[in-house]
């Protein structure tokens, strides 16, 4: 232990030794006894910062209050899986909850875009099995605007 | 009593001292969740309470934290990290977060804003101790703050503090020093208010 070495240690650690490199403990310690002058006025000067640092430890380290202990054990996987069904069971109840209601408003709008689809889907299949439209007052419709000019000229 | 069931965490053990104790949360049971909770709760908040300043959002922190536990627990191995080093990089990270969103950097630099002259005396003797140290701990930069934190309030040996930094021990010992620097400077009062801290 250099006192180069021991001074880069009080002025990274502080005085308190718990808090040197452990490699590094004892030498230093050992040093500071064999060089108690010098050693003292280094660690005089750490300590005082030491103490202001441990004033906060007492106002900061205080122990969680109990709510939030409860809040962080019930977001725990095994105790979500417990609240769950309770949930259910109220929208599947229709107790009135605004989920609930949600949940049957949500349904209603489903159900109808489904049958909707659905609809449409047949009445496509249907065009496609026919393979064309039917004849009828409809056809003008599905010719387009050139569609028998030639005869229309010929005519006159 | 359900917490005997796990033992206490020794700081010097070969094992990870919660590798146990991780395990019994990821089979979900509710005793193993409880003593987790008592043990790393406290340490949790403490530090980000001191990284971020603000105790709410430490308790914000604190939670998101323990979400990411829930999630990891089933699939946690021993060997690669200790649990309790993994924890405090989740909860850092976390703070940067929040930091970032604050437009506080994680730089190792002190700030023009933080010089303990613009301060007015005054306003510092109104001060409690306990919360001029808290000023001045949240004034110190985001890695200087890190560094003491682990190393000093969270009892981290400095091996673990600069493998969770990513950093050597030297350049841990560097922040280290710097930071306690600014805070003798930011706290030795009328004396030294007006003096430049160290970069």
């Amino acid at each position: 232990m250099t006192p180069e070495r021991f001074r880069a240690i009080v002025d990274a650690y502080g005085a308190d030794a718990r808090h040197w490199p452990e490699a590094e403990r004892a030498a230093a310690s050992a040093w500071a006894a064999q060089h108690r002058s010098e050693a003292d006025a280094l660690l005089a000067q750490a300590a005082q910062l030491d103490v202001w640092l441990a004033s906060d430890a007492a106002a900061t380290d205080v122990a969680p209050d109990a709510a939030l202990i409860e809040r962080v054990i019930a977001s725990a996987p095994n105790n979500r899986k417990l609240r769950q069904p309770r949930r259910l069971s109220l929208a599947w109840a229709g107790g009135g909850s605004r989920r609930a209601g949600w949940w049957w408003s949500g349904a209603a709008v489903a159900g109808v875009g489904l049958i909707g689809g659905l609809a449409g889907a047949f009445a496509v299949s249907f065009f496609l099995v026919t393979g064309n439209p039917s004849p009828g007052p409809e056809s003008s419709y599905l010719t387009t605007g050139f569609g028998g000019t030639a005869a229309d000229w010929s005519d006159e | 009593m359900e917490y005997a069931a796990y033992p206490e965490p020794r700081a010097l053990s070969e094992r990870d001292p919660d590798a146990e104790l991780v395990a019994g949360v990821g089979r979900q049971e509710p005793a193993a969740v409880r003593t987790l909770v008592a043990r790393k709760l406290p340490r949790l908040l403490a530090l980000a309470t001191r990284m971020l300043g603000d105790r709410m959002e430490a308790e914000d922190v604190a939670q998101e934290a323990f979400m990411r536990i829930w999630k990891q627990a089933p699939r946690w191995r021993e060997g690669e990290a200790r649990f309790d080093t993994w924890l405090h990089r989740v909860a850092l990270n976390l703070c940067y977060d929040r930091l970032r969103a604050h437009r506080e950097e994680p730089a190792d630099e002190l700030p023009d804003a933080a010089d303990p002259a613009a301060t007015p005396d005054a306003q510092l003797e109104a001060q409690s101790r306990e919360a001029r140290v808290r000023a001045a701990l949240a004034a110190l930069p985001a890695r200087q703050r890190e560094a003491l934190v682990l190393n000093y309030y969270q009892e981290l040996s400095n091996i673990e503090a600069a493998a969770l930094m990513g950093i050597t021990v030297d350049a841990l010992e560097s922040l280290l020093a710097r930071a306690r620097r600014n805070l003798r400077a930011q706290l030795a009062g009328d004396d030294l208010a007006g003096t430049r801290t160290s970069r």
